[in-house]
């Protein structure tokens, strides 16, 4: 049997069995809803429903209805897009790389981190769908046969090889979050009863794929996880390097720049991480699964928070040195502007939620505290949806000629989109919570024996 | 099938159970009501089976949906009998005039399909305003019948009633007063003399809507003539210009722009020199060397000073000029010229040309114009008769009084005295409204004419069209009420009957010089008064200034020129205050930028003399002289139509001009601007160099970037990653744009939105930064901040960049018109997801508009800011109700180009269609395109041929030429986009 030093922190707390954690897992799907469920389900249901509506009427109207003008062609719309794919990276990161690093404090949080993941980069989809002028023509983006002529899509264009990337990321990640989830699903159809809730069991049923738990079902599963993490690791790294490419490809001054593949990803882990905290600290409360997402948990993603936060900030004052060492005088206006023009705030909220505020994680106390973490996550998530507005808006705004020159502000369809996407991942990750395990417990059973507090105390007795 | 089931209660029934039956026989039997569902329609024994049922809801569904799914029909209808001249999808075109009493213009009329289109210059100018005025002819806000008192009516009636009136004044011996604009036309002087010889007491009465009186005056009393002289700025070495803006509005300055320009080509190593002396900053200003900044009131002085310093009466000379006196005493030829309209001040500018000898040498008063011979002592006069109630009946032509005068009050309330009004007027018009009788002129696209805009030149005018509504234009009107049964048309023909063909072909032809006998005055200096430099004070002074855009203001229901933004302030859809930023600190006046960029600013109350014109937008104008304020008359119209309506402010009632007290007042103006920026933050965006530097090195100021190599110092051009595309076998189009050239007029900018269709947004968008013009003339301020200063100053980057942006108080002014430079490495092309953006062998870069998802991904890329996306449905939707809106206003599309629809994106095509109708036409002759046959409408309608556009592989084009001086350059060619647009340095002539 596996052995776990002592001086490590147990990933599980309290005296618990194989049966309790089923039982907590369980919970959520087959109990009701408390009031806390409800009332934030209300609240991000009505926020959908705000987006439903502003995109009909942007799709209505135009996309004049947003604040865009002739020379910032893109604001909003692409901050939101890219930000959303950055917060799917930690799920990604989460379930795919530590898996292969076979860090085992993941198991406790992979399952939501992913479908953060998913909801994220649905969000994400929405906005090169709705940024379009003539959305209802979207499948000209796809290398469809088709009857006009010669016509083909343009392969050295980088949204189509966003459209790549994205399509790619997103079955991948749904692909293997879902073979994560099918002894979970077998769990929850093996408890239900066929008599109180029949359509239910059927549908459990229908989900597990007939996993029956023998042995051969679980090397498999095993392989596919381990193939799966294998496929999904680069694409941690692929995504958010061939967004960045949208900008990095372009003339357009602080858009040109080399360094942008490794500095989105970087930046992508550390909002996705931010995110991922955000959700887990709410959710661990909501369904009370304070025993399997401890403070050691959070303490483990701050760390990351503030080496990816200290890597984004390197990247932040290179691409000033750059743009000073370049001797360009438009690369040098430009950042010179985002500092100090008309964004200097812009600027100023993403150097210090990003760079300043993550600082605070050298200290103790604020790393393991769930409240400052979540007060923190927040502000990292400010931060990084500013980064891309600081990226798209502020280089857009004053490029080459001036006398295009001028600025951006949002309409209020901008807002309510925005809004609304929030909205509509909290709907989709409420949704979620009620009726999917969300810990992957099958995996967490395996760490119980070693990592759970009460098994450790003993093997600790036994040693002595 | 449905008779044939059996309905049954319960078991019993159905095993015919006798206790069924014995209770049937009960006297309320409770029956199934099975009958009385089917009795209704006969269904019981209907035969439609429940497949027949699916077929129909299938087939009725399907045909539904198969008729909503029909595109709308639009109907052709052809021709029955095809008229010669009318090949549908070929252009007609025809020699024409333009002239609405303010501006002239011989023109070509394109029509399509026997509509006219598109107004392109014939052996002269045409500014934007004579460009723009095919969209005034389309209309739909001019009158479409005669009015008796507001009220529809017809010819007949309306003639009937008005001879009668006519006749009743004529026996009662009555006086009948024609009030005008300044009448060009032999004709309609003959038929005012014929019309006089049949009611007798005839008065004529001509007013321009801005004066020209002191230089008339001025002229009548030095050479006994009351005409504006022509000048000739090609010849003159140096221009003095007090306040005359030459190029922008003048009178007869129809060729002047491209005599200046042609008398200011370095290539001659040799240029005019160019001061302006003015208070606001006027188009010609922002072209001159040198200008200086004057308050109006210090005008007449320094004039007077100027003239006794050149005839040596006196050597003392302001410094402000006193280079300009030197320059003037050295120079062999020179012109110089007022604004002023003060007959004394006139005629000292006449007394310092005539002592510099410039009469007949680059000022012609022999070949005179006759445009704007207005006179305000005989409208005085008029009003006074009309006060008196000696007037009987008042007919107006090309003329709002009411709205051009300073104080139309008083001619409303003299209108009211007079028994027969009669307005010519196109539309229900300030003046108009007030009179009895309106009579609706048709436009000048609908009409004949001759005229004689200078002497010895006479222009034909040829309708284009049949009148779009039941108009008829006044000439008609005047033979009709002299009682001459003749029409106009062939009156006309009669007067030019001979080669009358040829005549009406070219357009225009010479006629015989008016002799004028010029009056030799004895002893001029008595003509002269000596003005004093006034004291400098503190009052702050107003004058008027006129936009290029809607000049008099008599097409302000025309929403080109609306949103054509001014050259210098880049406002559309506007006039205001414009202000020194010296001024406006003092006064506590502020402009600003809201949060989406567009400007705001501050309101006040202009007082002039005991008029007040209330909350007035200001604008801070660099340029304008300090403790001066100006602002754009043609504004404030009441009754344009819905595009002129209520936009701006009506200034002619301070058209004189004088001190004003300015008030800020409580709340905030919006502006839309379509340029926010106006420095050139020290970039190489514009370069440019001075005539003496030129003569040393043709490429001085022209710096290309170079970057460090391995093998040393190279262009960007030289270590490029593009694959290149092959550009040396076929045609190449290039277009050249002289920086020394442009003057900023935005002809070119009307000619493409008329020819390409490009369509009119209104203010809120240009406020959001939105609009849609293809082209646009970049204007650029000079800033006391640059490089070399920081350098000097040692300050900071940041400090120098937040200098940069504020233009110099007296700037110097750069105009750059910036379309898509069609560039060879395109960055738009590589990134369109969908390949909607292409790159032609022909060195063109194509945009496919039906392939166009949207992405704006190409705008972004635009290093230039070039291209336009359609935010929204410009055409046939009511939030935008301008002329593709309109039925009417629909007429002038251009057939050859596209209407873009909502969500794809536009821009310049190098006006690809006209390429490939000139491709279509040489192949169908079997011959090669001809050199200069090529023309994109820019280029064709740039007075001064600052663009030249051709095939540059063509060795012997002149572009070809253009693309290997020395002065050549393309817009940040640090890039290595490779534009097909290139750009030569401005060169100035100061040392």
């Amino acid at each position: 049997m596996q052995k776990e030093a002592e001086i490590r922190d147990p990933l599980i707390i309290g005296n618990k069995t194989y049966h309790d954690i089923t039982v907590d897992v369980a919970r959520p799907v087959e109990g009701k809803a408390n009031k806390q469920w409800w009332i934030l389900f209300a609240l991000s249901f009505s926020m959908f429903l705000w987006l439903v509506l502003a995109i009909a009427y942007t799709i209505g109207v135009g996309i004049g209805s947003w604040g865009l003008n002739k020379t910032v062609g893109w604001a909003w719309d692409i901050t939101n897009f890219v930000w959303w794919i950055g917060i799917g990276h930690a799920g990604t990161l989460i379930s795919a790389v530590l898996l292969l690093f076979r860090q085992k404090w993941r198991m406790s949080i992979n399952r939501s981190a992913e479908a953060m993941t998913i909801f994220g980069v649905a969000q994400a989809a929405l906005f090169p769908l709705i940024h379009m002028g003539r959305p209802w023509l979207m499948y000209y983006v796809f290398p469809i046969p088709n009857q006009f002529g010669s016509l083909w899509v343009n392969f050295n264009s980088p949204l189509l090889w966003d459209v790549f990337a994205i399509s790619t990321y997103f079955s991948v990640s749904v692909v293997f979050w879902y073979i994560g989830l099918i002894p979970d699903f077998a769990m929850i159809r093996d408890r239900m009863s066929s008599k109180i809730a029949p359509m239910k069991k059927k549908l459990y049923t229908l989900m597990s794929f007939g996993w029956s738990g023998r042995a051969k079902h679980w090397q498999r599963f095993e392989e596919v996880s381990l193939v799966l993490a294998g496929l999904a690791t680069p694409l941690v790294f692929s995504v958010h390097s061939i967004v960045s490419m949208d900008f990095a490809t372009s003339v357009i001054p602080g858009w040109h720049t080399t360094i942008f593949p490794p500095y989105f990803v970087l930046g992508a882990l550390f909002s996705g991480f931010a995110m991922v905290e955000t959700l887990l600290i709410i959710m661990r409360k909501v369904l009370h699964l304070e025993a399997y997402i401890t403070i050691k948990h959070i303490e483990y993603m701050n760390v990351i928070i503030l080496l990816t936060g200290s890597l984004v900030g390197c990247a932040y004052i290179t691409e000033l040195f750059m743009a000073w060492y370049s001797g360009v005088e438009f690369e040098q206006y430009a950042f010179l502007n985002r500092a100090t023009g008309p964004y200097w705030w812009a600027y100023a909220s993403m150097m210090s939620c990003n760079v300043l505020i993550p600082q605070l994680y050298w200290i103790n106390s604020i790393r393991t505290s769930f409240i400052a973490t979540f007060i923190l996550s927040i502000f990292v998530n400010i931060g990084m949806w500013f980064e891309r507005f600081v990226i798209i808006v502020t280089s857009l705004h004053r490029d080459y000629l001036p006398s295009s020159w001028t600025m951006f502000s949002p309409s209020f369809i901008d807002i309510a989109i925005f809004l609304g996407t929030i909205g509509f991942f909290f709907t989709l990750f409420l949704l979620y919570s009620r009726t999917f395990p969300v810990i992957a417990q099958a995996e967490l059973k395996t760490i119980l024996k070693t990592s759970g507090s009460e098994y450790k105390k003993k093997l600790n007795k036994n040693n002595e | 099938m449905i008779e044939n089931k059996k309905y049954w209660k319960g078991i019993a029934q159905l095993n015919d159970d006798p206790v069924v039956k014995k209770l049937e026989e009960n006297e309320f039997v409770d029956k199934l009501p099975i009958d009385k569902l089917f009795e209704e329609n006969d269904l019981s024994t209907g035969n439609t089976s429940r497949r027949d049922f699916l077929k129909f809801l299938g087939f009725t569904t399907a045909a539904a949906s198969l008729a909503a799914c029909e595109a709308p029909i639009n109907k052709v209808i052809p021709y029955v009998n095809k008229p010669e001249e009318i090949v549908p999808g070929v252009a007609n075109y025809y020699a024409s005039t333009i002239y609405d009493g303010h501006d002239f213009a011989s023109v070509l009329v394109k029509t399509r399909e026997g509509r006219p289109i598109k107004i392109e210059s014939n052996n002269t100018c045409a500014n934007a305003r004579v460009q723009s005025s095919v969209l005034s002819l389309y209309d739909s806000s001019r009158l479409r019948s005669p009015m008796i008192s507001k009220v529809e009516s017809n010819w007949d009636s309306v003639d009937k009633d008005i001879i009668k009136k006519l006749d009743e004044i004529k026996e009662n011996g009555g006086k009948i007063a024609i009030l005008t604009s300044t009448i060009i036309s032999p004709t309609i002087y003959n038929l005012i003399d014929n019309f006089k010889n049949k009611y007798g007491n005839v008065v004529h009465v001509q007013k321009d809507s801005v004066s020209s009186d002191g230089i008339l005056d001025a002229n009548l009393d030095y050479f006994g003539i009351r005409k504006i002289p022509t000048y000739n700025f090609e010849k003159a070495e140096i221009i003095v210009s007090f306040g005359a803006d030459f190029l922008g509005n003048f009178p007869g300055n129809t060729d002047y722009a491209k005599q200046y320009v042609e008398g200011r080509n370095p290539k001659n190593k040799k240029m005019s020199k160019h001061y302006q002396v003015e208070s606001n900053l006027t188009l010609t200003g922002s072209n001159a060397d040198h200008r200086i900044q004057i308050k109006p009131s210090e005008q007449a002085g320094l004039l007077s000073q100027l003239y006794r310093y050149i005839t040596k009466k006196s050597t003392t000379i302001d410094s402000r000029i006193s280079t300009i006196g030197k320059s003037l005493l050295e120079s062999n030829s020179s012109i110089v010229l007022c604004n002023s309209n003060n007959k004394e001040v006139q005629l000292i500018v006449n007394a310092i040309n005539d002592y510099l000898k410039n009469y007949d040498r680059t000022i012609s008063i022999r070949n005179h114009t006759n445009l704007q011979q207005g006179n305000d002592q005989d409208l005085q006069n008029l009003i006074y008769e009309m006060q008196a109630g000696q007037i009987d009946a008042l007919i107006t032509y090309n003329i709002n009084p009411s709205y051009i005068l300073p104080d139309s009050d008083n001619f409303n309330k003299a209108m009211s005295n007079v028994g027969l009004t009669i307005s010519t007027s196109k539309y229900m018009d300030e003046t108009s409204i007030n009179m009895d009788y309106i009579c609706p002129d048709s436009h000048n696209l609908e009409s004949w004419g001759d005229f004689v805009p200078y002497n010895g030149v006479c222009t034909l005018m040829q309708p284009t069209i049949n009148p779009l509504f039941n108009t008829r234009q006044f000439q008609d009107s005047l033979l009709k009420w002299s009682q001459n049964s003749i029409s106009y048309n062939d009156y006309l023909k009669d007067t030019y009957k001979n080669d009358w063909e040829n005549k009406l072909h070219d357009g225009y032809f010479d006629v015989e010089l008016e002799k004028v006998p010029l009056k030799q005055v004895k002893n001029k200096d008595l003509l002269i008064k000596n003005f004093p430099i006034k004291k400098n004070s503190n009052n702050i002074e107003f004058c008027v200034s006129e936009k290029i855009s809607l000049g008099d203001g008599s097409q302000a229901n025309n929403p080109w020129l609306q949103e054509l933004p001014d050259p210098l302030s880049r406002a559309t859809w506007d006039n205001y205050l414009t202000i020194s930023e010296i001024t406006a600190k003092e006064l506590g006046l502020r402009n600003w930028n809201v949060s989406n960029g567009a400007l705001n600013g501050d309101i006040v109350d202009l007082t002039l003399g005991d008029v007040t014109i209330n909350n007035v937008p200001v604008m801070i104008q660099p340029g304008q002289a300090i403790g001066t304020v100006s602002m754009a008359i043609g504004y404030g119209r009441t009754n344009a139509g819905k595009c002129g309506n209520g936009v701006g402010l009506n200034v002619y009632p301070l058209i004189n001009g004088g001190e004003v007290v300015i008030e800020k007042v409580e709340g905030v103006h919006e502006f839309a601007a379509t340029q926010l920026h106006h420095t050139m933050m020290g970039r190489n965006i514009v370069k440019e160099t001075t005539l003496d530097e030129y003569i040393k090195n043709p490429a001085s100021g022209n710096d290309h970037d170079k970057f460090l190599t391995h093998e040393g110092k190279k262009r960007a051009n030289e270590v490029s990653l593009w694959n290149k595309h092959d550009h040396e076998t076929g045609h190449h189009w290039n277009l050249s744009i002289d920086l020394t050239a442009c003057i900023g007029c935005a002809s070119c900018v009307i000619s493409c939105h008329a020819e390409n269709n490009v369509p009119v947004v209104g203010k809120e968008e240009i406020r959001k930064s939105r609009d849609m013009h293809w082209l646009r003339i970049d204007r650029y301020f000079s800033s006391d901040m640059t490089k070399e200063v920081a350098k000097d100053q040692n300050a900071s980057a940041i400090d120098m960049y937040s200098k940069m942006e504020d233009p110099s108080v007296n700037p110097e002014v750069v105009f750059q018109p910036v379309m898509c430079m069609h560039c060879n490495n395109a960055p738009c092309e590589t990134v369109c997801p969908v390949a909607a953006t292409t790159h032609s062998a022909e060195g063109l870069n194509h945009m496919t508009y039906n392939r166009c998802v949207g992405t704006r991904y190409c705008l972004n890329n635009c290093p230039y800011k070039v291209r336009r996306f359609n935010w929204f449905q410009y055409s046939d939707n009511d939030a935008f109700d301008f002329n593709m809106n309109d039925d009417y206003g629909k007429m002038v599309l251009n057939p050859d180009v596209v209407v873009r629809s909502r969500g794809v994106m536009e821009k310049c095509t190098m006006c690809l269609h006209k390429i490939q109708e000139l491709k279509l036409t040489a192949k169908r002759e079997g011959r090669k395109i001809k050199d200069e046959e090529a023309q994109t409408v820019c280029a064709s309608a740039c007075e001064t041929n600052a663009l030249v556009f051709g095939d540059v592989n063509d060795k012997n084009h002149t572009v070809h030429k253009l693309r290997k001086d020395e002065r050549s350059y393309d817009l940040l060619d640090h890039l290595n986009v490779a534009p097909s647009v290139f750009y030569q340095t401005k060169i100035r002539n100061k040392s």
